[in-house]
């Protein structure tokens, strides 16, 4: 049975003349659908061809390795040699850097200098 | 990482932080010895430090996020949150300009003769380059829409190339506007017009460097395979800047240049 309110007396009238016709659904034939494809199959790597490989392998797996390593390094270290240097290069520019700025400022704000 | 039963990232002790405050302390410090004693080497050593500051800070961001795994969708909302709040301050840094802007051409001075362009001034003409600009920016935004969707579809070669489009347009863009810049029959020092012009068009041109930078460090990482078809919030971040910088110049280009014209 199928009702419908009429918006305007606000009160259910009974089922029309035609059944709710939605589209696309014929009154005769059943409801099928097609079968539902969730997912393209995985394409093999080998079945991709001159796909493999565009601009270099993926190595995320072995940095995911190499950072999780349990050696309690702080990551700005994780490197080794190279972020020590760099790290020491900016402290030492960070530190010389404000005592100079410091030194620079007082001088400005000496009354004979303008 | 294991050894925590939360999803939220306690992150390593950093002196990036420490060295960032003091870049922009020799920064500021250096902008006003420049200009009281012609002397430049505090700002340059500021700009290095600034420098050497991001790129280790940034860097350290991406071993937390792709390579140790902190970046849990918790972590990841408030990345999100994080740059949409400073986007948010970034359009008001230019709220101010386009204020100061207003101020000055609605209702123009008798000094500059009661009028906009004032007395003296000869504008770029709207259609000329200024159109060709806004055509390429709309159009790297195209690129970057592209590049995104070829990311979130896996499509690795397309993601590649739309996005080092979308790069190529945005230095065409540089370019054209470092011509214009040249060539302008108006300096900085051009009364009011030039002092609002070259001030907003140029933090936008600072902003399209940036953001040509950012989207730049996108492409390296989608090379080096970094992004995956659901998790690539790095690149969303470059790309919500994008076309901040965008709409930026959208309403430059309809104030400055062709109402102010």
């Amino acid at each position: 049975m199928y009702y419908r309110l009429n918006g305007v007396t606000q009160r259910l009238t009974g089922a029309p003349a035609t059944a709710y016709n939605p589209q696309g659904l014929r009154p005769s034939v059943p409801p099928v659908s097609p079968p539902a494809i969730f997912a393209s199959p995985t394409k093999l790597v080998s079945e991709t061809g001159s796909q493999v490989e565009y601009l270099g392998a993926n190595r995320v797996n072995e940095m995911q390795k190499f950072f999780q390593r349990a050696d309690g390094v702080p990551v700005h270290l994780k490197r080794g040699l190279i972020d020590k240097l760099l790290y020491r290069t900016t402290m030492g520019l960070t530190v010389g850097g404000a005592i100079y700025c410091l030194v620079a400022l007082y001088i400005a704000a000496q009354p004979g200098n303008k | 990482m294991p050894h925590q039963s939360h999803p939220y990232h306690m992150v390593d002790p950093s002196p990036w932080p420490l060295a960032g405050a003091v870049a922009a302390l020799l920064m500021t410090s250096g902008l006003a010895i420049w200009f009281h004693f012609h002397s430049v080497p505090l700002m340059a050593l500021g700009t290095a430090l600034l420098v050497l500051t991001v790129c280790q800070w940034w860097r350290d961001v991406v071993r937390e996020g792709t390579f140790q795994g902190h970046h849990t969708p918790p972590v990841q909302k408030g990345l999100r949150y994080g740059m949409i709040l400073f986007i948010t301050s970034e359009v008001l840094f230019f709220l101010g300009f386009f204020w100061a802007f207003y101020h000055s051409s609605l209702a123009p001075t008798p000094e500059l003769g009661g009028h906009w362009p004032p007395t003296g001034i000869t504008a770029l003409d709207p259609f000329e380059v200024p159109l060709l600009n806004t055509a390429v920016l709309l159009a790297s935004g195209v690129t970057v829409t592209w590049a995104h969707h070829s990311i979130m579809e896996a499509k690795r070669k397309q993601a590649i190339q739309s996005l080092a489009l979308t790069i190529l347009l945005g230095a065409y863009f540089t370019f054209l506007q470092a011509m214009e810049y040249n060539e302008a029959p108006f300096t900085i020092a051009d009364g009011v017009y030039g002092a609002t012009f070259f001030v907003a068009t140029g933090f936008h041109g600072l902003h399209v460097l940036i953001g040509s930078t950012f989207l730049a460090v996108c492409l390296l990482r989608q090379v080096r395979h970094h992004f995956t078809s659901n998790h690539h919030f790095g690149f969303e971040a470059a790309a919500w800047y994008w076309h901040f910088v965008d709409v930026v110049w959208l309403f430059l280009y309809i104030s400055i240049y062709w109402w102010g014209s």
